[in-house]
């Protein structure tokens, strides 16, 4: 997949199982896209955690719905796109917890911010939720960080 | 995922094969309850062969410990593999379980 090329882009039904089909091909596409062993195992975590998201929180557990997922080699960077047609998610409403605080749950979008430099909710989507993970390239965890 | 216990005199290994997920977690989940409800002293986690943790199975973990310490029980994690332990330290979770080399440490702390 080179810059500018066509995405690859995949729907899967919104069941649990289906995650690791998103987890494999958010690593090789990761890959393929130069972002590194390191990036890619980051980025294939995120897609995860995002995609599970989409079922707990927008879909609130119903498997008979669809998630597509599009990756994207553009001249920003590796860019992800997830779109569902649940509930439109309000980002306060998903459950973020301090990495102090030891309590279950709530680690989900630190591990997405931890994979990208941007975490963006389209708002023009008007049915749904379309959200755009984009990690630039050349670079590195350390730098992500310091962004945060 | 693939869950095998192996109860012991002092004890109780649980080792775990595969990837933690959304999927596979509320079966893992279910184990470590059983777990709680036996009120098992000490529960050693082998994650070995365990390829991948998303955060709702570090939640399981997370659940799991604080039921165990409620009734002074033990949960301790062995041989975690490289990327696992990246996730453990980026979750701060390094500093919340006991972590071992070896099954062997573990039940001998």
């Amino acid at each position: 997949m080179a810059i500018g090329t066509n995405p690859i882009v995949i729907t899967i039904p919104s069941h649990p199982r289906y995650l690791s089909v998103v987890r494999a091909a958010a690593h090789l596409a990761a890959e393929i896209c130069g972002m590194g062993t390191s990036g890619a195992e980051d980025i294939k975590h995120a897609v995860d955690e995002a995609c599970s998201n989409v079922i707990k929180y927008a879909y609130k557990c119903d498997i008979t719905r669809t998630i597509t997922i599009k990756f994207e080699d553009t001249l920003k960077g590796f860019q992800v796109t997830i779109e569902d047609s649940g509930c439109k998610a309000n980002i306060d409403d998903i459950k973020i917890r301090e990495l102090d605080e030891v309590r279950p749950g709530g680690l989900g979008i630190h591990f997405i911010k931890k994979a990208f430099n941007t975490v963006v909710f389209d708002k023009k989507k008007r049915n749904g939720n379309r959200l755009i993970l984009t990690r630039y390239r050349n670079t590195d965890e350390a730098a992500i960080s310091k962004q945060k | 995922m693939k869950i095998d216990t192996v109860l012991h005199s002092d004890y109780t290994v649980v080792s775990i094969a595969g990837e933690i997920d959304m999927y596979s977690s509320p079966a893992l989940r279910d184990m470590l309850l059983t777990l709680v409800k036996k009120n098992t002293a000490t529960v050693i986690v082998n994650l070995k062969e365990v390829r991948y943790i998303d955060s709702s199975g570090i939640a399981t973990f997370v659940e799991a410990l604080k039921k165990m310490l409620a009734y002074k029980g033990k949960l301790k994690m062995a041989q975690v593999p490289d990327r696992l332990m990246e996730i453990f330290n980026f979750s701060k979770l390094d500093k919340v379980f006991e972590i071992y080399g070896s099954i062997e440490d573990a039940a001998n702390s």
